[in-house]
């Protein structure tokens, strides 16, 4: 199969995996029992009338069917619509949650990434040694360990305890910064930044290290590593070349991870009420604000099929080996 | 096509077969030394998670009283509450000792369904092929794009949360991981000799997928349910932490919200490190007998010196 | 002045029961310029030596005792970084299996200027210079060293492996196995290559390999080793002109030549030995027809006998004992009368007519939108094949001709695309219609790989009731033909094996579980996909004189598809060759293998290798590759390799009665009268012509194999 029959093949599967996850969280959506506005009825906050007036102005008074192709033509226009509780876009609650998401997962994803693969070849090619006993173990504990847990545990003993890092958000109260720099680029910022970072990077360190080492270990007796050996290439060399051999399955579980970014550690952000998407969809799925629980239900799902997608490219590129159509 | 058909003396020797082969990896398993202790702690939650309820001092949700009628509330470790009460005046040890059947009822059918269910669509995929298999694993990529913890906060918010739904919807969610696993394993045990030869041999299509490649896979099914049973702990802890546990019981992560909600976190460790320690402890446990487990069954790590 | 000194050397492995002796008290030495040979069975230590010269032994292994002496320095007691300067400075290596030698992900230029740069100061246009180089002198096209290892033929990578030994011009070469896994003609075309690179370099060669013949048509000296002892030692002509130890001998007959073919088949009864304890007699003992009692007492020391060194207490009735073992009765094999003039073939019991199995390629997507008429790979392309009761029908070819599915498509393994089958008269499709249980009730399959034919989690018992279970027999029947027909299969006494498991088997017996399994439905025709490829060349004999007695007492049709031409010849009653698909030549035994007509078959013949080391053999220098089975050429697919072809042959493709000589035919216009003028000294010739290979290298055991 040539490279362009694949691609054209993998895209038309994402988009209509994308139409059906979206016709999914629709039908989720619409299977509640009561329409948002009954709870806002019975509290007393909104009369009769005025709900139908909120329900013409979000279309609900229309068919079904109308209802779902608007829906999906908005998506996909990524018109997201009014948030019900906080009448505001709902893009303007999810923009700058998502881009606290990111800025708190991607850095700790790369460094673990890359400070966990190297320490998984190192320990898979030393097989048996201490160092990877040890790192099998701390790592499989952060790893098994739900990441609120290790939250908690941080919170205790860094904060609470010892009293050296701040326990909640993203900035001090008091702080008011304008502007990118000032708001990710402040002492102020970077204080509340360790603590989060830090479990994220315990968390996501035991894939990436027992991925990397078991791809090592399993190329340590091949027949081409022997060659390298015979042909006189240092223990380190031979590592190398281990390491290069075992590049992609660690690639493409890091394109994976990264598709699962939007997602976020939705627990981690309550913990430390970190102020990112998976907070946001919480409270939103908590007030029965439905715009932006679809609207970010889609935006996670659209992630993990384009980095899926994105994956399976770079596998099919990376590996000299393997035919485009084999994947 | 040549029906399933198993005679009882086949089976009883299959079936002794396999249990001695289960004793002597248990065995194997346990060589390992975290593998030992984490087999150590496996068994001290279950046996809590069957007799806790009955161990605990008091009912996990009946006020713990002073002598003088008082009620104990957000009291550190003492004689009376060991482990200290918590702020609506509950004895912790009492809580710990109920939170881990729930815990544990959780663990082992998300585990076990996760794993059967994962098992079977995984070596259907992989046996037939073709049609089916690209069906099925769109259908596993389906549910990896949508987000798991969110849609299950929306489905349970809609429906009162009980334990027996929590670890359904756990199910739906975390099969795909077995499933694609053993799936690209009974990939290869199909290209193998002794499967073609079944073929060769007459067996039809449900004799060679039960007799011949399932046995073979079956590690990795096990390796995967003993994942799946660490996994549906920490997912229905992190829902119940996120206030979606079932309300009619006591489980860890309920008292981890409970714990976080009342906003005492800062001053009550001994509220907080029970649940906390337990669940790490468990899945943490779980995992690394996983990982010896592992290191027996995946054909990948067996090198050199055989 | 030797080069390398190898003195009373010891290894033990240490594993979690016990250790094991694998090397024990082996004494050697290479001169310089010497070509020197390890020739033996898996497990009788040679490739321990290898790893032992090269610093490579396996973790868990130890010398336990001797020395290795290489240009008068000790190499036992280098620290692994002095081991880096001399790895492939000094002594280099050619690895067994050259498909998996060579890194994935980097280019084979890539490969070898790092060996360069590894141990000399050269800049990159030097090193690249030098790779050029090197690909030259093993004929490989210079252009292609940015090329990635899995864009080369198994041929072409072990190509590639030897060019990296040599890039360095180290003194001492360690070849182990290099021509093992390969097809016959790319075999004889290494093993040229490798005679070649001896005149012209100056290194020394140690080879390694359980082939008696490439031994003895490459090496000045040879050791034989059984179970980690050298069992003869000496000059390779001596050795194997006058053996004078049993073991040799055994060896030496055990190993088909093609042209031996109306010999019986001889093995060495018995298995390896347990090397768990240091021996305290002599390793062969329970194995060798000759043994007496004082062969108990420890294992005999190497004696001169002869011009050569032996270990064996008898070597003064090495004369007498070499004639013996020349009868299969020896090794306690029955005589079998001549089977071609005692047994009469029966009824047809298997036709095919026109037979096809054509692979799809896929294509474009535009081009499946434009309906365009795909490419196929015609794996099997018109067979016409007749098999009689009690016939064996040898399929011979190299990998990727087609054999091995047309063996599957004939079991219905595989749907075919094209032609009939007939099973005693009536056609497949009626039988399949019928029952697919009744269809395998009378055709069954053997295949190639004993270490994985047998499922690992059921007994014997049960793994060889299997088939009369789905038959629907009852428990007795079930039971009493299980039993005879593992004893048929001479695993004697059968409650012995009846309740072991695969992994309590050793590969022979293995393969025998194997044919008791398709032997127990007696069926009608029995198809054989390499059944004994895979076994050590003691072991290989057994096999096929129970398929013999099966087509001889039974009246079973056979079809025994190899690529091992010496084999064939001795079970085979008719041989059929194939190439790209096609029967090209087909006839009884005897006629074809002695006077072969197709150019092909010719040379395939003519390149299997001697064991016999006076024979003086011209090699078969077959210019390129089977070409790209999708674009195939118009007329004769062999043409552009035929030394012979003319227009018509390029033109329009021969029948396959094109030459017919009553049951012998051959598919080509101008049928072959005298292969070495015709073939070899042409072949010969057009090499110094072109040194690049003129053909299309598409590798094509990928394309047709890996589907």
């Amino acid at each position: 199969m040539s490279f362009r029959r694949f691609l054209i093949k993998r895209t038309a599967i994402a988009a209509i995996l994308t139409l059906v996850a979206v016709s999914v969280i629709f039908a989720t959506l619409r299977m509640l029992p009561s329409d948002p506005f009954s709870g806002l009825v019975a509290s007393g906050a909104l009369t009769p009338s005025q709900v139908e007036e909120l329900r013409a102005l979000y279309g609900l008074d229309e068919p079904i069917w109308v209802q779902y192709l608007k829906y999906i033509q908005n998506l996909f226009t990524f018109q997201f619509g009014l948030s019900l509780t906080q009448q505001r876009p709902v893009s303007e609650i999810i923009g700058p949650a998502l881009l606290n998401t990111m800025v708190l997962l991607l850095p700790a994803l790369i460094t673990t990434a890359i400070v966990s693969s190297l320490a998984g070849m190192y320990a898979g090619w030393n097989r048996g040694s201490w160092f990877e006993q040890f790192s099998i173990i701390t790592t499989t504990f952060f790893r098994a360990t739900p990441i609120f847990v290790t939250g908690i545990f941080l919170l205790i003993i860094f904060s609470y305890g010892l009293g050296w890092f701040p326990a909640f958000g993203m900035r001090s109260p008091m702080a008011n910064p304008e502007g990118l720099a000032a708001t990710y680029f402040s002492l102020d910022f970077l204080k509340h930044y360790i603590l989060p970072f830090t479990a994220t990077v315990l968390f996501y360190s035991g894939d990436f290290l027992m991925l990397a080492r078991n791809s090592v270990v399993e190329r340590k007796g091949s027949e081409f590593l022997k060659l390298h050996r015979a042909k006189g290439l240092s223990e380190m060399e031979q590592l190398g070349r281990a390491g290069r051999n075992s590049m992609l399955p660690l690639v493409t579980y890091f394109a994976l991870r990264t598709g699962m970014l939007f997602q976020g550690v939705i627990t981690l952000e309550v913990v430390f009420a970190w102020p990112g998407i998976g907070r946001a969809l919480v409270q939103a799925i908590l007030n029965q604000d439905y715009p932006t629980v679809q609207a970010a239900v889609f935006i996670m799902a659209l992630a993990v099929i384009v980095m899926n997608l994105t994956a399976d490219i770079a596998y099919a590129r990376l590996d000299p080996t393997v035919e485009a159509g084999d994947v | 096509m040549s029906g399933y058909a198993l005679d009882a003396e086949t089976a009883k020797d299959r079936l002794q077969s396999e249990l001695s082969r289960a004793r002597y990896t248990l065995g194997k398993v346990l060589e390992d030394n975290a593998a030992k202790i984490g087999f150590g702690i496996i068994l001290a939650f279950v046996f809590m998670g069957l007799f806790g309820p009955y161990l605990a001092p008091h009912h996990p949700i009946e006020h713990t009283m002073r002598a003088d009628g008082s009620m104990m509330r957000l009291e550190s470790p003492s004689a009376a509450a060991p482990m200290g009460t918590t702020s609506f005046g509950k004895d912790v040890l009492s809580q710990f000792l109920a939170g881990a059947r729930p815990t544990l009822i959780v663990g082992v059918f998300g585990g076990i369904g996760t794993g059967v269910l994962g098992f079977l669509v995984g070596l259907t995929s992989g046996y037939f092929g073709g049609r089916v298999d690209e069906a099925l694993m769109r259908l596993t990529d389906l549910t990896f794009a949508l987000p798991f913890l969110p849609m299950a906060l929306l489905i349970l918010s809609f429906v009162t949360p009980n334990i027996w739904l929590i670890t359904g919807v756990l199910v739906i969610f975390l099969w795909k991981m077995p499933a694609r696993v053993i799936r690209s394993e009974v990939m290869t045990v199909k290209e193998r000799t002794f499967v073609k030869s079944a073929r060769a041999r007459g067996a039809g299509h449900l004799r060679t997928m039960f007799l011949h490649v399932a046995p073979n896979v079956l590690g990795i099914g096990f390796l995967y349910t003993a994942y799946a049973f660490g996994w549906s702990i920490v997912a229905g802890a992190s829902l119940a932490f996120l206030g979606f546990g079932d309300p009619t019981m006591t489980s860890w992560g309920r008292m981890l919200q409970q714990v976080y909600r009342s906003g005492a976190m800062r001053v009550a460790w001994w509220w907080v490190f029970p649940p906390a320690v337990g669940i790490a402890a468990v899945t943490t446990a779980v995992f690394l007998v996983g990982r010896a487990f592992e290191e027996l069954v995946n054909p990948d790590l067996q090198s050199e010196q055989e | 002045m030797s080069l390398l000194e190898v003195n009373d050397l010891k290894i033990k492995y240490r594993t979690a029961e016990e250790d094991v002796h694998a090397v024990n008290d082996v004494s050697f030495s290479i001169g310089e310029q010497d070509n020197y040979g390890l020739v033996g069975e898996s497990g009788c230590g040679k490739s321990t030596i290898a790893k032992t010269i090269l610093g490579m032994l396996d973790d868990n292994g130890e010398i336990a005792a001797g020395s290795v002496q290489f240009k008068d320095r000790e190499l036992a007691d280098l620290s692994e970084n002095e081991w880096q300067d001399i790895r492939w400075e000094e002594i280099s290596y050619i690895p067994q299996s050259a498909m998996d030698s060579l890194d994935p992900v980097m280019t084979v230029g890539a490969q070898i200027r790092q060996a360069i740069h590894k141990h000399r100061d050269a800049t990159k246009a030097e090193a690249d210079e030098r790779v050029a180089e090197v690909f030259e002198i093993v004929g490989l096209d210079p252009a292609r060293t940015s090329d990635y290892p899995h864009e080369f033929s198994g041929g072409m990578r072990q190509r590639v492996t030897i060019a990296m030994a040599l890039v360095l011009d180290p003194d001492l070469i360690i070849a182990d196995e290099p021509t093992t896994g390969l097809d016959v003609i790319v075999q004889d075309k290494i093993i040229d290559k490798l005679l070649e690179i001896q005149d012209e370099v100056d290194s020394s060669m140690l080879l390694i390999t359980h082939d008696v013949g490439v031994v003895a048509e490459t090496c000045d000296n040879v050791s034989v080793l059984y179970g980690g002892k050298v069992m003869e030692q000496g000059a390779t002509y001596d050795v194997f002109m006058h053996p004078t130890n049993p073991y040799t001998m055994g060896l030496q007959n055990a190993f088909p030549v093609v042209d031996e073919f109306d010999e019986q088949a001889i093995s060495i009864p018995g298995s390896l030995p347990e090397l768990t304890e240091e021996p305290t007699g002599c390793v062969f003992r329970n194995r060798c027809p000759f043994a007496t009692e004082e062969c108990e007492d420890g294992h005999p020391p190497l004696t001169a006998s002869g011009s050569q060194l032996s270990a064996c207490y008898y070597t003064d009735r090495a004369d007498e004992m070499r004639e013996a073992a020349a009868e299969p009765e020896t090794w306690g094999i029955e005589a079998e009368d001549d089977r071609e003039t005692s047994h009469e073939t029966g009824d047809v019991i298997l036709e095919t007519d026109g037979l096809e199995k054509w692979f799809k390629q896929t294509q474009s997507f535009l081009d499946d939108m434009r309906g365009t008429e795909p490419d196929y790979v015609k794996a099997v392309n018109g067979v016409d094949l007749t098999v009689r009761q009690g016939e064996i029908l040898g399929v011979a070819g190299e990998s990727g001709c087609g054999k091995s599915t047309l063996g599957e498509v004939i079991a219905a393994l595989q749907p075919r695309t094209g032609g009939d089958i007939y099973v005693d008269g009536t056609s497949v499709d009626d039988l399949l219609a019928e029952s697919t249980k009744k269809f395998r009730s009378q055709v069954q399959f053997i295949f190639q790989d004993p270490f994985d034919s047998l499922n690992p989690r059921q007994r014997v018992k049960a793994a060889v009731a299997e088939p009369l279970k789905i038959q629907g027999y009852d428990q007795e029947t079930i039971d009493r033909r299980v039993r005879e027909t593992v004893s048929d299969v001479g695993l004697n006494p059968p409650e012995k094996y009846l309740d072991q498991l695969p992994a309590q088997l050793s590969g022979g017996e293995r393969q025998r579980v194997a044919i008791a399994q398709a032997l127990v439905l007696q069926p009608k025709l029995l198809i054989c996909d390499e059944p004994a490829s895979m076994l050590d060349v003691s072991l290989k004999a057994n096999i096929l004189n129970i398929l013999r007695e099966m087509a001889d007492k039974r009246d079973i049709g056979i079809i025994y598809i190899s690529h091992d031409l010496a084999s064939l010849t001795q079970i085979a009653n008719r041989l059929a060759v194939m190439y790209l698909g096609r029967v090209i030549e087909i006839g009884e035994t005897r006629e074809v293998v002695q006077n072969p007509r197709h150019p092909y078959a010719a040379s395939l013949l003519a390149a299997s290798p001697q064991t016999d080391p006076s024979v003086n053999r011209q090699r078969v220098l077959l210019p390129g590759e089977p070409p790209n089975p999708v674009n195939l050429p118009g007329g004769c697919n062999f043409a552009p390799r035929c030394p012979k072809a003319s227009e018509e042959c390029r033109k329009d493709e021969p029948k396959r009665s094109s030459f017919k000589d009553g049951g012998h035919e051959a598919a080509c216009y101008f049928p072959v009268e005298d292969v070495e003028s015709e073939l070899l000294a042409q072949y010969a010739r057009n090499r110094g012509e072109t040194a690049v290979q003129p053909v299309d290298e598409g590798s094509i055991e990928e394309s047709v194999e890996g589907e």
